[in-house]
């Protein structure tokens, strides 16, 4: 797992946007080989979105061919309701990107069969490859999508019903009538997020200080469905120092200092390669090896207490001024990770 | 000059979909600007639900208009426009009906220029057969969706003859008529064909004081014409019955009416009514906000009275844009143009204005601190209101007809102003403004 700390929300966001202009850049899709992104709606997403927005508007990042799948939405609410997610996303990201239409994945929350609706879902998301990336925020209790605390691990797309503080906490969008307020959603599993190639996260605010601590500091726990991530190859948690209020001093060092060292040592990680298929058994732990015969130096050494192999995730963050810093001149990054490799073997 | 860019040929054009984004900026949406995207479609042309035909239909925009972060406004509305080009709506030329059919196009054509999208063509008070031969020419024209065709009449505006004598501002008194009789005296003047439904006249002004005009709005109503107070001597009392007869709008207020006193407070009164279950609601009423019919504060204190009831209108006549002068009028008499002013020969009287309404809206802006969006809804929404149509025309709602002003908006040390950019009728771009070269 990653932990990258910003002063306020405002850098967090900017971070990720970056974060996944840089991936899908890397990637450099087409319409044959596209850029399978999960999505999120909440008011920690708005600003990566603005980010993102933005970075397009000025030519930076084109989403032509990238496919989304949001994580869920709301059942049994219209569609053009101010509250729906179809109309978060429309609001904040479809509507000024140039994403095909086609590629467009949202829960139908009035659909007649809302199980089919699910099991739909899911065969899509298989039929596309699966998530290349799969951007996330939490609730205060610490859930992902709508996988509310108690929700199976191994959960994959389905209906949910809202646990009662969601409700209470999302009345304030709806004049505060407690009635008007959605009890059901429809979401993707846990194991739906777990399976994606990468899962980056966003959580800002004091408010959820406590959840990021348990999803951190506690173990992998059904109460708080984040903390599966623990188990997750490449996680990538971006936060706010508000955010890190219930989290241990050490544990704050520890994450800062493995960015600090991989910006002075100019790390670059490998980025990931499209998987060739889902790999259904990739399941909870994950050093499994990869199939597409792509060195990938993270999950094996995963399981090692030493700090190399979250140096090697990190080193993708490197910063161009950062590059002054490596020996090699202006060489390709392959050469250099290779080094780095035998520097952490050694 | 600003030019009218082509249109092309077939209503596809080259976008595919037939469907524009606008993208980067401001739309007018209530008192708010809301930086939103607009999605219209060139095929309908009418307004999209943007949600629909990204999700539903799936469809991407063929074309992405970005506004650059200007205002982007339904198109502006004028109730009151009795000329202009040249071309008087009052005036039967001398090569008769098919002269005035070319001159009532020419006049759609050009006025869409200036960001008006629907206008009333407005008749002063004429003799019968004025009415008889021209009405047919000044019914609603939108019917074909043809943005070729510039501006759209949304209804003629019949501004008398039934008025007041003493009140006739310009209008000439040997015309002038009562209606005792009701509808059948009304029929007499304007045609028994343009009194039957549906009927090319939108809007009458008339005064109510008069003998029989109580009787004449309630049947004017009836018909699906809206009854506009004006040109009038009436008592607070007198317009209050206007009112309860049916009566939703006041024509020019302030001009053409006895002043407010504070004992009969007369028909500018009117704005200070409580709506009860026995009376209508507060009027709509119309200002002129050219600098001349009247002082600022005085339209300041109507916006503050009623402000969803406010129209600018121009009341501009067919001088607007012609060089200063003296000019012949109808039924004899002369009109003096000096700069914007225009006043009749004989008593100097105002003779209408010559303004355009977009600068009605900066007059408005600035005299009244209104926001953008407040001061375009008396040009768009508040119109469409009065008239009933506030589903079609001068609003952005999905379903709306696409008829659009880009504008932008300037702010410098003399205050606020907005300037004309482009014009979309139908769903198509019928006007841009020139952009100066730049060395």
């Amino acid at each position: 797992m990653r932990l990258i700390i910003r002063d306020d929300p405002q850098s967090a966001s900017k971070y990720i946007a970056d974060y996944i202009i840089e991936r899908i850049k890397a990637f450099d899709p087409t319409p044959d080989k596209p850029f399978v992104l999960g999505l999120p709606t909440g008011s920690s997403p708005e600003l990566i979105y603005k980010n993102l927005v933005q970075s397009h508007k000025v030519g930076e990042i084109s989403f032509r061919n990238v496919v989304t799948f949001n994580m869920d939405e709301y059942v049994g609410i219209p569609r053009e309701h101010p509250e729906s997610y179809h109309s978060f996303m429309y609001k904040h990201f479809f509507s000024h990107v140039d994403v095909d239409p086609a590629n467009i994945n949202i829960l139908n929350g009035n659909a007649p069969d809302l199980e089919a609706e699910c099991l739909t879902y899911e065969e899509k998301i298989k039929q596309v490859g699966g998530i290349e990336l799969f951007l996330g925020g939490i609730g205060p209790d610490g859930h992902i999508a709508f996988n509310e605390p108690g929700s199976s691990l191994k959960s994959r797309t389905r209906v949910k019903t809202l646990a009662y503080d969601t409700i209470i906490a999302n009345s304030r969008f709806f004049n505060n009538d407690l009635s008007q307020v959605p009890r059901m959603a429809l979401t993707v599993g846990v194991q739906t997020v777990l399976d994606a190639r990468e899962v980056v996260i966003i959580i800002t605010g004091p408010h959820k200080a406590l959840a990021l601590q348990k999803c951190i500091e506690g173990g992998a726990n059904h109460m708080w469905t984040l903390s599966s991530l623990q188990l997750h190859p490449h996680t990538l948690l971006v936060v706010d120092e508000d955010a890190t209020l219930e989290l241990q001093v050490k544990t704050v060092r520890y994450f800062k200092s493995i960015e600090k060292v991989v910006n002075e040592l100019g790390l670059h990680q490998t980025l990931p390669q499209k998987r060739d298929s889902v790999v259904e058994d990739q399941g909870l732990l994950a050093p499994v090896a990869q199939t597409n015969g792509v060195k990938l130096d993270v999950p094996q050494m995963d399981m090692s207490r030493s700090a190399s192999p979250i140096l090697e995730a990190m080193g993708s963050r490197v910063s161009g001024d950062a590059s002054g810093m490596m020996k090699a001149t202006e060489t390709v990054e392959d050469p250099q990770l290779l080094r780095m490799s035998a520097r952490v073997a050694g | 000059m600003p030019s009218v860019v082509s249109i092309p040929s077939t209503k596809m054009g080259a976008h595919g979909s037939g469907v524009t984004k606008f993208t980067n900026c401001l739309l007018v949406k209530g008192n708010d600007l809301v930086k939103e995207d607009l999605w219209i479609s060139s095929v309908s042309g009418k307004i999209l639900n943007g949600q629909e035909i990204l999700y539903g239909q799936r469809i991407a925009p063929g074309r992405i208009v970005d506004l650059g972060g200007r205002v982007l406004s339904p198109g502006l509305i004028d109730v009151q426009l009795n000329g202009a080009y040249g071309f008087d709506f009052s005036v039967i030329p001398e090569d008769g009906v098919v002269g005035y059919g070319k001159g009532v196009l020419r006049v759609n054509k050009n006025l869409v220029s200036t960001g008006v999208t629907s206008y009333l063509p407005t008749l002063t008070s004429q003799r019968p057969e004025v009415y008889q031969q021209a009405l047919s020419f000044l019914g609603p024209s939108g019917t074909h969706r043809d943005p070729t065709y510039g501006s759209e009449s949304l209804g003629a505006h019949c501004e008398g003859p039934f008025i007041s004598p003493s009140k006739n501002g310009i209008h000439n008194t040997s015309v002038l008529r009562t209606s005792p009789n009701g509808l059948s005296d009304l029929s007499l003047c304007y045609g028994a064909t343009n009194l039957s439904y549906p009927s090319p006249i939108k809007l009458l002004t008339l005064a109510p004081e008069l003998p029989g005009a109580l009787q004449s709005i309630s049947a004017l109503t009836s018909l699906g014409i809206t009854v506009s107070i004006g040109h009038s001597e009436a008592s607070y009392e007198e317009a209050i019955l206007g009112i309860n007869a049916g009566a939703k709008m006041i024509t020019h207020l302030f001009n053409a009416m006895k002043p407010l006193h504070h004992r009969n407070p007369g028909i500018f009164g009117l704005l200070g009514t409580t709506p009860s279950p026995t009376s209508h609601s507060k009027p709509y009423f119309g200002i002129i906000a050219d600098g001349i019919h009247l002082h600022p504060t005085s339209i300041k204190i109507a916006w503050n009275a009623h402000p969803d009831g406010l129209i600018l209108v121009t009341d501009a006549m067919r001088l607007a844009g012609m060089p200063d002068g003296t000019y012949d009028w109808t039924n004899g008499s002369r009109i003096v143009k000096k700069g914007a002013l225009l006043t009749l020969e004989e008593n100097g009287k105002i003779a209408g204005s010559s303004i355009e309404l977009v600068e009605c809206v900066t007059n408005f802006m600035n005299w009244t601190g209104a926001s953008v969006p407040e001061a375009l809804k008396a040009v768009t929404e508040t119109p469409a209101r009065m008239l009933g149509v506030e589903n079609v025309k001068g609003t952005l709602k999905e379903g709306a007809d696409a008829d659009l002003v880009v504008l932008d908006s300037i702010e410098d040390e003399c205050g606020k102003k907005l300037v004309v950019e482009q014009v979309w009728k139908f769903g198509e771009c019928v006007f841009e403004k020139e952009v100066a070269v730049k060395n």
